[in-house]
């Protein structure tokens, strides 16, 4: 039912179709929002089960319920504890967001405000890197990594999100900032205030919004990401949750499947609480992303 | 007798005097003074993780200087995580080495020849001299055997009961055994779930080996080539024909949901071909009463000729600082008894009397022992040596069998593409 | 609707002496080093590094071997390589195409003014936040196994199909499903450009009697399309980067029978478990080739049904 923002349309449709429609408009919601929602709850409620009840039951309500397989997964792997990989998932996330939005911003504010020769031809390749498939850059970036002996460091996942690669953020921050007008940075300017005055203590709070989007996206992006750790953390006390979740998978060999799914609810609870604080900002976050693009 | 028959019972000693590499007893001892850290790692799971602890407490109590460092990867993460190392000089000081790998590692510079040690931090005087003589090459002792396996058939005295049928037996050939499983199968197939004989035991590249050797062939020559051909490919894989024509063959859909478990583990097939070392992981996976080994099948008119295989060694870093710890360390993991009784049979028989001395009198350890020794006469064949790339070409036979399985590749492009990979693998 | 044109300002020539105009680039280019030092380290150099290995036979131990195009020779004839690219297209072409569709009628229901859409827009949106993790992986595995919740519930409708994980036909639509559930994202895009649309051309519509269906062929598809043919470029290349999804559900195989044996997978399985990355690299290399002429393509296909409105920016 496509419909517009149009208040006198929306009244007088409101009269015909009255209240039977939007019943069923709801129902329907409703529906659409119980497929989409159902591997989740499925996730949570299995979660509380014992194992022989996850497979061949579908009953969504556990009927023993309990809290082992919790303990299980906090337990760890191989005198690992959970709580070491988290501590190091948190780690990279955090170091990711600051490099992704400090580099992004900085890169964004010389596209958007500072007038050079060759600028059109940098921005061009800018936009072409989003393009890329990663690919052809792994492996040379492996080796180059594995020769700077970052292999089993962190140092080999962050170096990157400190150096802006991420093109897709320095471009929305640039959409961003030339959506504001330069009256105020040129005002500073002409006070005589240099660039890094006018990008510290004007653009950065300015760009705020934009900033949020990209720290949101960074985390749960580097919080999910399972090649990078999976190419350089070789080290169990290093792994983060994705890979150890997946060692996990291996190493359960009576197919434990009530214990991998309550590590696979802990490895997502960061991510879900993200989604709830911020989900206004994520969504218009896209939204502008994708009007802007 | 061969001199590999001897390697597990035979109390012989000696070993190691002879190892070439570097005049033994040179290498230098361990400095008590010394604040020593050492990294070990190893493949394996959770049940390996806490018995390699309980071991490494034992040794930091023998050498309170020496700190150990240990961690685990599941196998196929850990050999991607050691070739890695391995390019950046960077291997653990020790860490558990398989054959298939031995010579990859061991010719590109990446061992500690560790015959230097033997005699001085390292007693190899508990193995026999064919065993140690398996972690050599070119003279260079780059690995000391922990223990060994070789193969049986397992089967579930429940399962064969539950169908009505007779137990297979330990002097049926080949075909017999397969027609053993037709006729389980078809027992089997009202029942719900479904039960079988067996799965595709042609899948598994260690017992084609072994059939080679059973029928007189060379494997692998001596420069790493196969010695084998297409046609031989062929034939293995033709045994499991008729269980493939007759749909009498574990189906390769369940194998692939069952995974990390098989269908013998979840007691839906009655026999399986295995190392024997897995007894007690088979026990606790599928929870049976009981489970039964017997010898390999014999060839029409052929020998058993079956072979040991060291089932893993431990080698040294070749970029260790510390390598007469390594050794030290070595030495304790292969000989001290109390260790031997925590790892059991887990590992494989362990290779020193010394380790064995006070392993369990019942229960899968000693079901273990008592097979191979009842075995031993028949345990007759050299192992047969692994070219570089051997870890490679045996991934690839696992990929193209589950093809296979499903009907998706003849027995004829089966071999044709495994040799394609093989040529590139093996160089 | 990607817009790359600098301000016009930028090329304005300032009544301004040379030693500024020098200072302002000297301070762009300082403002642009972090991204330079990676565009150059990370991304230009390692494209020509991988480019000349593309040639060369490397295990990381030896120094590379300059061997021509054997690797792409090679590739040409790899059943492994072929069927990687099977698996590959066939998820693009069905997958991006259903997600998109689901996406737009999702974000058609949501452009409306009632009660409650915050969250519905919301519960939308949230799988596509974690579709990609090794925890949905999991997931998505215990439910389309043999007995598992799927395999049940479609026997209550007598459907028996077993299992979709162990069977190699059914892997595919399991990992497009999977796909298609994360459509909230292409859907929030869409409802923002639905938001765009202006309502008088739906009442003009009306009153010229036009349908449903006609308003939407006539109107939302043609002012919508900057934005489905955004969705479709993200979307496509997206689907061509499929990893973790399928490394967790086949145990890194790629199987069962190499059905899910996705472009990545493969070139991870050389490159990282081989350590083929010659080969590897050539593998790289073809996908980049792919993807310029796919993106080409839509490009061009685009001028023929992607109208941008004169305002619309």
């Amino acid at each position: 039912m496509p419909s517009r923002d149009d208040s006198s349309r929306l009244r007088r449709d409101a009269k015909r179709r009255g209240r039977l429609g939007s019943l069923g408009y709801h129902l329907g919601m409703i529906a659409v929002c119980a497929v989409v929602l159902y591997p989740a709850v499925w996730m949570f409620t299995s979660s509380l089960k014992p194992s022989s009840e996850i497979i061949g039951n579908i009953s969504l309500l556990p009927e023993n319920g309990s809290l082992d397989n919790f303990a299980t997964a906090l337990a760890g792997i191989g005198g690992v504890s959970f709580w070491t990989f988290f501590v190091n998932s948190v780690i990279i996330a955090v170091f990711s967001v600051v490099g992704v939005v400090v580099s992004s911003a900085v890169a964004a504010y010389a596209f958007a405000r500072i007038q050079f020769r060759a600028k059109p031809l940098w921005f061009a390749l800018m936009v072409a890197t989003m393009l890329l498939p990663f690919h052809v850059t792994i492996i040379p970036q492996y080796i180059l990594f594995q020769n700077l002996g970052l292999i089993n460091n962190f140092g080999a996942l962050l170096i990157p999100k400190f150096l802006a690669t991420e093109a897709f953020f320095v471009f929305l921050m640039i959409q961003f900032l030339r959506g504001i007008p330069r009256d105020l940075d040129e005002a500073a300017r002409i006070d005589g205030a240099g660039h890094i005055r006018v990008f510290g203590s004007i653009i950065m709070p300015l760009l705020r919004p934009a900033m949020i989007t990209a720290a949101i996206f960074t985390f749960i992006a580097s919080w999910n990401d399972f090649l990078g750790p999976l190419l350089y953390l070789k080290r169990p006390d290093l792994y983060t949750l994705p890979i150890a979740l997946r060692l996990f998978v291996d190493q359960t060999t009576t197919s434990d499947y009530g214990a991998q799914v309550a590590m696979a609810v802990l490895a997502l609870i960061p991510v879900i609480i993200f989604f709830f604080v911020f989900q206004r900002y994520l969504i218009d976050g896209v939204s502008t992303q994708g009007l802007k693009g | 007798m061969s001199a590999a028959g001897a390697l597990v019972l035979a109390a012989c000693s000696g070993g190691g005097d002879d190892a070439g590499g570097g005049e033994p007893g040179s290498g230098g001892t361990v400095d008590p003074d010394e604040e020593i850290s050492l990294t070990v790692v190893w493949w394996g799971n959770d049940d390996r993780a806490d018995r390699y602890e309980q071991a490494i407490e034992l040794f930091e109590a023998e050498y309170p200087n020496i700190d150990i460092q240990s961690q685990f990867q599941a196998w196929p993460d850990y050999w991607t995580a050691r070739a890695t190392e391995a390019a950046g000089n960077a291997l653990p000081d020790v860490f558990q080495m398989d054959l298939s790998y031995l010579s990859e590692f061991g010719t590109r510079g990446q061992l500690v020849d560790l015959a230097p040690y033997a005699g001085g931090e390292l007693d190899t005087s508990g193995l026999s001299d064919a065993l140690l003589a398996s972690g050599q090459i070119d003279g260079a002792q780059y690995g000391i055997p922990q223990s060994t396996n070789t193969l049986a058939l397992f089967y579930n005295p429940a399962i064969v009961d539950d169908l009505g049928i007779e137990p297979p037996t330990a002097d049926q050939t080949w075909e017999e055994y397969v027609a053993w499983a037709a006729e389980a199968a078809a027992a089997g197939a009202d029942e719900d779930p479904r039960l079988y004989g067996t799965g595709d035991f042609t899948g598994v590249l260690w017992l084609f080996v072994q059939y080679l050797v059973q029928n007189g062939h060379e494997v692998f020559t001596a420069e790493g080539d196969i010695a084998f051909t297409e046609q031989d490919v062929i034939e293995w894989l033709n045994v499991a024909q008729p269980l493939r024509d007759a749909d009498a063959l574990f189906p390769a859909e369940r194998t692939v949901q069952l995974a990390p478990l098989g269908g013998f583990t979840v007691n839906e097939v009655a026999s399986e071909f295995s190392w024997d070392n897995f007894l007690a992981g088979y026990l606790a996976d599928s929870g049976a009463d009981s489970l039964e080994m017997l010898p390999l099948p014999v060839p029409e008119g052929g020998e058993r000729n079956m072979f040991f295989k060291p089932s893993m060694l431990l080698s040294a870093g070749a970029n260790t600082e510390h390598p007469e710890a390594a050794a030290a360390f070595i030495s304790f993991i292969t000989n001290d008894a109390e260790v031997g009784s925590i790892f059991g049979t887990s590992r494989g028989v362990p290779a020193t009397e010394s380790a064995r001395s006070q392993l369990e009198a019942e229960g899968a350890d000693a079901q273990v022992l008592a097979y191979e020794e009842e075995w031993t006469p028949e345990i007759t064949a050299a192992t047969p040596v692994l070219p570089e790339g051997f870890g490679t070409i045996e991934a690839e036979w696992l990929r193209l069998a589950e093809e296979l399985g499903y009907g998706h590749i003849t027995p004829e492009e089966f071999a044709s593409q495994w040799f394609a990979e093989a040529e590139i693998a093996l160089g | 609707m990607t817009t790359t044109n600098a301000p016009a300002d930028a090329l304005v020539e300032r009544p301004s002496l040379r030693r500024a105009r020098l200072r302002e680039s000297l301070a762009g280019y300082g403002f642009m080093a972090p991204w330079l030092a990676g565009f150059f380290a990370l991304t230009v150099g390692p494209m020509i590094a991988s480019l000349y290995l593309s040639f060369t036979d490397y295990d990381l131990f030896a120094p590379p071997e300059f061997i021509g195009a054997d690797n792409y020779a090679r590739l040409l004839s790899d059943p492994q390589f072929l069927q990687s690219i099977k698996v590959t297209v066939i998820y693009v072409v069905l997958g991006t195409p259903i997600k998109l569709a689901a996406a737009l009628g999702v974000a058609m229901l949501l452009n409306a003014k009632r009660r409650g859409l915050g969250f519905y827009r919301s519960a939308f949106y949230a799988p596509s936040l974690v579709a990609a993790s090794v925890s949905i992986a999991i997931v998505w595995k215990a439910m389309f196994i043999d007995d598992g919740v799927v395999d049940s519930s479609l026997r209550i409708f007598g459907v028996e199909l077993g299992g979709w994980v162990g069977n190699p036909d059914m892997t595919m639509p399991m990992f497009i499903l999977l796909a298609v559930w994360a459509f909230g994202g292409p859907m929030v895009i869409f409802l923002a450009g639905l938001k765009q649309v202006p309502g008088e051309l739906y009442e003009a519509a009306e009153m010229d009697g036009a349908g449903r269906l006609r308003q939407f062929r006539n109107i939302t598809l043609p002012m919508l399309s900057p934005v489905i043919f955004f969705n479709l470029l993200m979307e496509t290349i997206g689907s061509f980067q499929v990893f973790g999804s399928a490394f967790i559900i086949s145990g890194g195989t790629g199987g069962p029978a190499g059905s899910t044996l996705f472009y990545t997978l493969y070139l991870y399985q050389r490159g990282f478990r081989d350590f083929a990355m010659g080969y590897a690299s050539a593998m790289a290399w073809l996908l980049v080739i792919a993807v310029g002429l796919i993106t080409i393509l839509l490009f061009r296909t685009s001028k023929a049904w992607v109208h941008y409105q004169g305002d619309a920016k």
